[in-house]
Protein backbone atom coordinates (compact mmCIF):
# COMPACT_ATOMS: atom_id res chain seq x y z
CA UNK A 1 0.00 0.00 0.00
CA UNK A 2 1.66 3.43 -0.82
CA UNK A 3 0.39 4.86 2.23
CA UNK A 4 2.31 7.66 4.06
CA UNK A 5 5.71 6.99 4.99
CA UNK A 6 5.11 7.79 8.52
CA UNK A 7 1.65 6.06 9.59
CA UNK A 8 -0.52 3.57 8.57
CA UNK A 9 -3.73 5.74 8.94
CA UNK A 10 -5.14 8.57 10.75
CA UNK A 11 -8.70 7.63 12.83
CA UNK A 12 -11.12 10.24 12.19
CA UNK A 13 -13.70 10.57 15.26
CA UNK A 14 -15.23 13.76 13.96
CA UNK A 15 -15.50 17.36 12.45
CA UNK A 16 -15.86 20.08 14.64
CA UNK A 17 -15.64 23.92 14.00
CA UNK A 18 -12.41 25.21 14.60
CA UNK A 19 -11.12 26.83 17.91
CA UNK A 20 -14.79 25.98 19.23
CA UNK A 21 -12.68 22.52 20.52
CA UNK A 22 -8.91 23.85 22.48
CA UNK A 23 -7.79 19.65 22.71
CA UNK A 24 -9.42 16.40 23.63
CA UNK A 25 -7.75 14.53 26.47
CA UNK A 26 -9.37 11.38 26.48
CA UNK A 27 -7.29 8.27 24.68
CA UNK A 28 -7.83 7.69 21.76
CA UNK A 29 -8.37 4.02 19.52
CA UNK A 30 -5.28 1.93 20.29
CA UNK A 31 -4.08 4.12 22.85
CA UNK A 32 -3.22 7.18 20.56
CA UNK A 33 -3.12 10.65 21.67
CA UNK A 34 -6.06 12.73 20.25
CA UNK A 35 -4.93 15.51 18.16
CA UNK A 36 -6.84 17.79 15.57
CA UNK A 37 -6.29 18.87 12.15
CA UNK A 38 -7.64 22.21 10.77
CA UNK A 39 -8.75 23.39 7.34
CA UNK A 40 -10.72 26.42 6.24
CA UNK A 41 -12.66 27.08 9.26
CA UNK A 42 -13.21 23.44 10.39
CA UNK A 43 -11.51 20.75 12.27
CA UNK A 44 -10.97 17.25 12.07
CA UNK A 45 -10.78 15.15 15.37
CA UNK A 46 -8.24 12.26 14.95
CA UNK A 47 -5.63 10.40 16.04
CA UNK A 48 -2.55 8.30 14.49
CA UNK A 49 -3.03 4.73 14.08
CA UNK A 50 0.25 2.42 15.14
CA UNK A 51 2.22 1.10 12.16
CA UNK A 52 1.16 -2.34 11.00
CA UNK A 53 -1.74 -4.50 11.66
CA UNK A 54 -4.29 -3.03 13.84
CA UNK A 55 -6.76 -5.26 15.90
CA UNK A 56 -9.98 -3.59 17.02
CA UNK A 57 -10.54 -4.67 20.77
CA UNK A 58 -13.82 -4.15 22.98
CA UNK A 59 -11.49 -0.83 24.76
CA UNK A 60 -11.45 0.81 21.08
CA UNK A 61 -15.06 1.21 20.88
CA UNK A 62 -15.33 2.82 24.48
CA UNK A 63 -12.61 5.12 23.65
CA UNK A 64 -14.70 6.47 20.53
CA UNK A 65 -17.34 6.83 22.10
CA UNK A 66 -15.28 8.38 25.45
CA UNK A 67 -13.73 10.80 22.36
CA UNK A 68 -16.83 12.07 20.76
CA UNK A 69 -18.50 12.57 24.10
CA UNK A 70 -15.68 14.54 25.22
CA UNK A 71 -15.61 16.68 22.07
CA UNK A 72 -19.71 17.07 21.99
CA UNK A 73 -19.19 18.80 26.00
CA UNK A 74 -17.18 21.09 24.23
CA UNK A 75 -19.16 21.96 21.03
CA UNK A 76 -21.13 20.92 17.91
CA UNK A 77 -19.88 17.69 16.25
CA UNK A 78 -20.80 15.94 13.22
CA UNK A 79 -19.37 12.26 14.43
CA UNK A 80 -17.98 9.49 12.11
CA UNK A 81 -18.95 6.22 12.57
CA UNK A 82 -16.77 3.52 14.16
CA UNK A 83 -13.90 2.44 12.65
CA UNK A 84 -13.37 5.38 9.99
CA UNK A 85 -9.82 5.84 8.56
CA UNK A 86 -7.98 7.91 5.93
CA UNK A 87 -4.69 7.17 4.26
CA UNK A 88 -3.15 10.58 5.70
CA UNK A 89 -3.13 13.88 6.90
CA UNK A 90 -3.53 15.37 3.70
CA UNK A 91 -6.51 13.52 3.02
CA UNK A 92 -8.16 14.39 5.88
CA UNK A 93 -7.99 18.02 5.06
CA UNK A 94 -8.63 17.69 1.19
CA UNK A 95 -11.18 14.76 0.79
CA UNK A 96 -12.91 15.48 3.44
CA UNK A 97 -12.51 18.93 5.29
CA UNK A 98 -12.30 20.89 1.94
CA UNK A 99 -13.90 18.54 -0.72
CA UNK A 100 -16.94 18.69 1.69
CA UNK A 101 -16.47 21.86 3.73
CA UNK A 102 -20.40 23.02 2.75
CA UNK A 103 -21.86 20.37 3.23
CA UNK A 104 -20.27 19.60 6.53
CA UNK A 105 -20.61 23.39 7.55
CA UNK A 106 -24.35 22.92 7.02
CA UNK A 107 -24.46 19.59 8.85
CA UNK A 108 -22.63 21.20 12.09
CA UNK A 109 -25.53 24.23 12.45
CA UNK A 110 -28.01 21.87 11.49
CA UNK A 111 -27.05 19.74 15.06
CA UNK A 112 -26.13 23.01 16.81
CA UNK A 113 -28.24 22.83 20.23
CA UNK A 114 -29.47 19.40 19.49
CA UNK A 115 -28.77 16.11 21.43
CA UNK A 116 -29.32 12.70 20.81
CA UNK A 117 -31.59 10.40 23.07
CA UNK A 118 -31.58 6.61 22.10
CA UNK A 119 -35.16 5.61 23.50
CA UNK A 120 -34.90 1.53 24.05
CA UNK A 121 -38.36 -0.17 24.67
CA UNK A 122 -38.77 -3.86 25.49
CA UNK A 123 -41.48 -6.14 26.54
CA UNK A 124 -41.83 -7.62 29.59
CA UNK A 125 -41.63 -11.05 27.89
CA UNK A 126 -44.01 -13.02 30.38
CA UNK A 127 -46.75 -10.10 31.05
CA UNK A 128 -46.74 -10.18 26.63
CA UNK A 129 -47.17 -13.87 26.44
CA UNK A 130 -50.15 -13.60 29.88
CA UNK A 131 -52.33 -10.88 27.39
CA UNK A 132 -51.64 -13.06 23.69
CA UNK A 133 -52.33 -16.65 25.03
CA UNK A 134 -55.55 -15.33 27.38
CA UNK A 135 -59.02 -15.64 25.39
CA UNK A 136 -56.67 -17.47 22.22
CA UNK A 137 -58.19 -20.91 21.87
CA UNK A 138 -55.97 -21.52 18.97
CA UNK A 139 -52.71 -21.07 21.10
CA UNK A 140 -54.58 -23.10 24.12
CA UNK A 141 -55.29 -26.20 21.62
CA UNK A 142 -51.76 -26.16 20.57
CA UNK A 143 -49.78 -25.69 23.94
CA UNK A 144 -52.43 -28.82 24.87
CA UNK A 145 -51.32 -30.79 21.74
CA UNK A 146 -47.58 -29.92 22.61
CA UNK A 147 -47.84 -30.82 26.13
CA UNK A 148 -49.63 -34.43 25.47
CA UNK A 149 -47.13 -35.28 22.45
CA UNK A 150 -43.95 -34.51 25.03
CA UNK A 151 -40.90 -34.65 22.42
CA UNK A 152 -43.09 -36.17 20.16
CA UNK A 153 -44.49 -32.80 19.97
CA UNK A 154 -42.20 -30.82 17.99
CA UNK A 155 -43.84 -29.82 15.37
CA UNK A 156 -46.78 -28.77 17.41
CA UNK A 157 -44.05 -26.41 19.86
CA UNK A 158 -43.24 -25.08 16.36
CA UNK A 159 -46.58 -24.64 15.23
CA UNK A 160 -47.70 -22.66 18.70
CA UNK A 161 -44.50 -20.94 18.86
CA UNK A 162 -44.91 -19.33 15.24
CA UNK A 163 -48.28 -18.71 16.02
CA UNK A 164 -47.00 -16.51 19.18
CA UNK A 165 -44.41 -14.90 16.97
CA UNK A 166 -46.93 -13.79 14.70
CA UNK A 167 -49.14 -12.29 17.46
CA UNK A 168 -46.40 -10.78 19.32
CA UNK A 169 -45.04 -9.11 15.72
CA UNK A 170 -48.39 -7.56 15.53
CA UNK A 171 -48.27 -6.36 18.41
CA UNK A 172 -45.11 -4.85 18.81
CA UNK A 173 -46.17 -2.54 15.30
CA UNK A 174 -48.84 -1.18 17.06
CA UNK A 175 -46.97 -0.29 20.29
CA UNK A 176 -44.08 1.21 18.55
CA UNK A 177 -46.70 3.56 16.57
CA UNK A 178 -48.47 4.46 20.09
CA UNK A 179 -44.81 4.83 21.43
CA UNK A 180 -43.24 6.79 18.39
CA UNK A 181 -46.42 8.92 18.23
CA UNK A 182 -46.07 10.43 21.86
CA UNK A 183 -42.50 11.34 21.22
CA UNK A 184 -42.45 12.95 17.98
CA UNK A 185 -43.73 16.43 18.57
CA UNK A 186 -41.00 17.06 21.16
CA UNK A 187 -38.24 16.34 18.75
CA UNK A 188 -36.45 17.59 16.20
CA UNK A 189 -36.68 14.62 14.29
CA UNK A 190 -36.12 10.43 14.93
CA UNK A 191 -34.15 7.72 13.27
CA UNK A 192 -35.33 3.90 13.83
CA UNK A 193 -33.73 0.71 14.21
CA UNK A 194 -34.39 -3.13 14.43
CA UNK A 195 -36.30 -4.01 17.30
CA UNK A 196 -34.66 -7.04 19.27
CA UNK A 197 -36.54 -10.11 19.92
CA UNK A 198 -38.25 -8.75 22.98
CA UNK A 199 -38.09 -5.40 21.23
CA UNK A 200 -40.87 -2.83 21.12
CA UNK A 201 -39.37 0.13 19.74
CA UNK A 202 -35.32 1.13 19.21
CA UNK A 203 -35.07 4.68 18.05
CA UNK A 204 -32.95 7.75 18.28
CA UNK A 205 -34.29 11.22 18.54
CA UNK A 206 -32.72 14.68 18.20
CA UNK A 207 -33.92 16.68 20.64
CA UNK A 208 -33.01 20.62 20.91
CA UNK A 209 -31.68 20.88 24.41
CA UNK A 210 -34.33 23.60 25.27
CA UNK A 211 -36.64 21.01 25.20
CA UNK A 212 -34.67 17.82 26.88
CA UNK A 213 -37.08 18.14 30.10
CA UNK A 214 -40.19 18.31 27.66
CA UNK A 215 -39.04 14.92 26.05
CA UNK A 216 -38.12 13.66 29.35
CA UNK A 217 -41.29 14.38 31.32
CA UNK A 218 -43.29 13.17 28.39
CA UNK A 219 -40.99 9.88 28.03
CA UNK A 220 -41.70 9.73 31.80
CA UNK A 221 -45.55 9.80 30.97
CA UNK A 222 -45.04 7.52 28.16
CA UNK A 223 -43.10 4.74 30.38
CA UNK A 224 -46.20 5.04 32.95
CA UNK A 225 -48.87 4.03 30.75
CA UNK A 226 -47.33 1.63 28.89
CA UNK A 227 -46.28 -0.33 32.62
CA UNK A 228 -46.30 -3.01 33.48
CA UNK A 229 -46.17 -4.77 29.44
CA UNK A 230 -43.28 -2.28 28.39
CA UNK A 231 -39.98 -1.34 30.01
CA UNK A 232 -38.38 2.16 28.68
CA UNK A 233 -35.36 3.15 28.82
CA UNK A 234 -33.47 6.19 27.92
CA UNK A 235 -29.78 6.79 27.05
CA UNK A 236 -28.25 10.32 26.97
CA UNK A 237 -27.43 12.87 26.16
CA UNK A 238 -25.17 11.52 23.47
CA UNK A 239 -23.68 13.00 20.62
CA UNK A 240 -25.75 13.49 17.39
CA UNK A 241 -24.28 9.87 15.67
CA UNK A 242 -27.68 9.02 14.43
CA UNK A 243 -27.88 12.76 12.75
CA UNK A 244 -24.93 13.09 10.36
CA UNK A 245 -25.67 11.12 8.05
CA UNK A 246 -28.39 12.33 4.80
CA UNK A 247 -31.64 12.81 6.66
CA UNK A 248 -34.66 11.88 5.60
CA UNK A 249 -37.26 14.61 7.07
CA UNK A 250 -40.29 13.64 9.62
CA UNK B 1 -25.95 14.40 31.95
CA UNK B 2 -28.64 16.38 32.88
CA UNK B 3 -31.37 14.26 31.69
CA UNK B 4 -29.72 11.30 33.77
CA UNK B 5 -29.23 13.29 37.52
CA UNK B 6 -33.03 14.48 36.98
CA UNK B 7 -36.03 13.01 38.20
CA UNK B 8 -35.20 10.44 40.57
CA UNK B 9 -39.00 10.34 41.55
CA UNK B 10 -39.73 8.35 39.05
CA UNK B 11 -39.57 4.47 38.77
CA UNK B 12 -40.86 3.75 35.52
CA UNK B 13 -38.66 5.00 33.03
CA UNK B 14 -35.07 3.58 33.38
CA UNK B 15 -32.23 6.58 32.30
CA UNK B 16 -28.68 6.28 31.70
CA UNK B 17 -26.32 9.13 30.88
CA UNK B 18 -24.11 6.78 28.65
CA UNK B 19 -24.30 3.43 26.92
CA UNK B 20 -22.53 0.62 29.35
CA UNK B 21 -23.55 -2.83 27.50
CA UNK B 22 -21.59 -3.44 24.27
CA UNK B 23 -25.29 -3.78 22.40
CA UNK B 24 -25.60 -0.41 23.79
CA UNK B 25 -22.44 0.90 22.87
CA UNK B 26 -22.36 -0.47 19.27
CA UNK B 27 -25.74 0.88 18.65
CA UNK B 28 -24.26 4.45 19.23
CA UNK B 29 -21.37 3.85 17.38
CA UNK B 30 -21.44 1.45 14.36
CA UNK B 31 -22.73 2.28 11.08
CA UNK B 32 -23.73 5.97 12.15
CA UNK B 33 -22.00 9.38 11.81
CA UNK B 34 -20.89 10.89 8.66
CA UNK B 35 -20.77 8.93 5.33
CA UNK B 36 -17.30 8.60 3.92
CA UNK B 37 -16.45 7.35 0.27
CA UNK B 38 -14.99 3.80 0.43
CA UNK B 39 -12.26 5.14 -1.61
CA UNK B 40 -10.75 7.56 0.97
CA UNK B 41 -11.29 5.37 3.68
CA UNK B 42 -8.66 2.63 4.46
CA UNK B 43 -10.08 -0.73 6.15
CA UNK B 44 -8.49 -1.73 9.55
CA UNK B 45 -8.41 -5.23 10.70
CA UNK B 46 -11.64 -6.49 12.49
CA UNK B 47 -14.39 -4.15 11.02
CA UNK B 48 -16.39 -6.34 8.87
CA UNK B 49 -16.68 -9.18 11.46
CA UNK B 50 -17.64 -6.79 13.84
CA UNK B 51 -20.46 -5.42 11.79
CA UNK B 52 -21.89 -8.73 10.65
CA UNK B 53 -21.55 -10.07 13.90
CA UNK B 54 -23.39 -7.35 15.69
CA UNK B 55 -26.00 -7.61 13.18
CA UNK B 56 -26.30 -11.43 14.00
CA UNK B 57 -29.90 -13.00 13.22
CA UNK B 58 -31.29 -15.21 15.72
CA UNK B 59 -33.19 -18.23 13.50
CA UNK B 60 -36.68 -17.98 13.23
CA UNK B 61 -36.76 -21.51 14.41
CA UNK B 62 -34.93 -20.81 17.63
CA UNK B 63 -37.43 -18.06 18.18
CA UNK B 64 -40.68 -19.94 17.69
CA UNK B 65 -39.08 -22.61 20.03
CA UNK B 66 -38.69 -20.53 23.02
CA UNK B 67 -41.98 -18.86 22.98
CA UNK B 68 -43.87 -21.88 23.06
CA UNK B 69 -41.45 -23.06 25.70
CA UNK B 70 -42.14 -19.99 27.46
CA UNK B 71 -46.13 -20.67 26.79
CA UNK B 72 -46.02 -23.81 27.70
CA UNK B 73 -43.79 -23.05 31.21
CA UNK B 74 -46.16 -20.07 31.74
CA UNK B 75 -49.44 -22.37 31.75
CA UNK B 76 -47.37 -24.71 34.27
CA UNK B 77 -46.63 -22.45 36.57
CA UNK B 78 -50.42 -21.21 36.32
CA UNK B 79 -51.69 -24.97 37.08
CA UNK B 80 -49.47 -24.72 40.07
CA UNK B 81 -50.60 -21.57 41.52
CA UNK B 82 -47.13 -20.41 42.16
CA UNK B 83 -46.97 -17.46 43.65
CA UNK B 84 -46.45 -14.17 41.79
CA UNK B 85 -42.48 -13.84 43.27
CA UNK B 86 -41.66 -16.87 41.68
CA UNK B 87 -43.35 -16.02 38.35
CA UNK B 88 -41.42 -13.11 38.40
CA UNK B 89 -38.23 -14.96 38.97
CA UNK B 90 -38.48 -18.03 36.46
CA UNK B 91 -39.60 -15.29 33.88
CA UNK B 92 -36.58 -13.04 34.17
CA UNK B 93 -34.18 -15.61 34.61
CA UNK B 94 -34.95 -17.36 31.63
CA UNK B 95 -34.76 -13.57 29.50
CA UNK B 96 -31.05 -13.07 31.84
CA UNK B 97 -29.69 -16.55 30.40
CA UNK B 98 -30.97 -15.61 26.61
CA UNK B 99 -29.31 -11.88 26.98
CA UNK B 100 -26.26 -13.57 28.70
CA UNK B 101 -25.69 -15.99 25.52
CA UNK B 102 -26.42 -13.03 23.23
CA UNK B 103 -23.45 -10.86 25.03
CA UNK B 104 -21.96 -13.74 24.92
CA UNK B 105 -21.57 -14.42 21.30
CA UNK B 106 -20.78 -10.19 20.74
CA UNK B 107 -18.05 -10.20 23.39
CA UNK B 108 -15.90 -12.82 21.10
CA UNK B 109 -16.69 -10.50 18.26
CA UNK B 110 -13.94 -7.93 18.64
CA UNK B 111 -10.46 -8.83 16.99
CA UNK B 112 -12.11 -11.50 16.08
CA UNK B 113 -10.80 -13.27 12.49
CA UNK B 114 -7.84 -11.49 11.83
CA UNK B 115 -4.97 -13.10 11.82
CA UNK B 116 -2.35 -12.91 14.67
CA UNK B 117 0.06 -11.20 13.57
CA UNK B 118 3.94 -12.96 13.58
CA UNK B 119 6.86 -10.53 15.22
CA UNK B 120 9.81 -11.39 12.83
CA UNK B 121 12.21 -10.21 15.08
Amino acid sequence: MPAAATSTGVYVYGIVRAEELPAVSAEGVAAARVELIERDGLAAVVSRLPEGELRVKRRDLNRHLQVLEEAFAETTIVPCPFGTVLQSEQDVESALLAARHDELTATLKRLDGNVQLNVNAVYEEEQLLRELVAGNSEITGLRDASNQLGDAGYYARLRLGELVATLVDERRQADAERILSQLLDVAENVVTDEPGEDGVLKASFLVSRKRVDRFDARLEETARMEHPLIRIEVIGPLPPTAFAGALTER
Amino acid sequence: MAVATRGTSSNYLQRAPSPSGLADVLDVILDKGLVIDAFVRVSIIGIEVLTIDARIVIASVDTYLRFAEAVNRLDLMQTETAGIQELRDGGSSGKRKAEGALEGAKDKMPGMGSSEKESSR
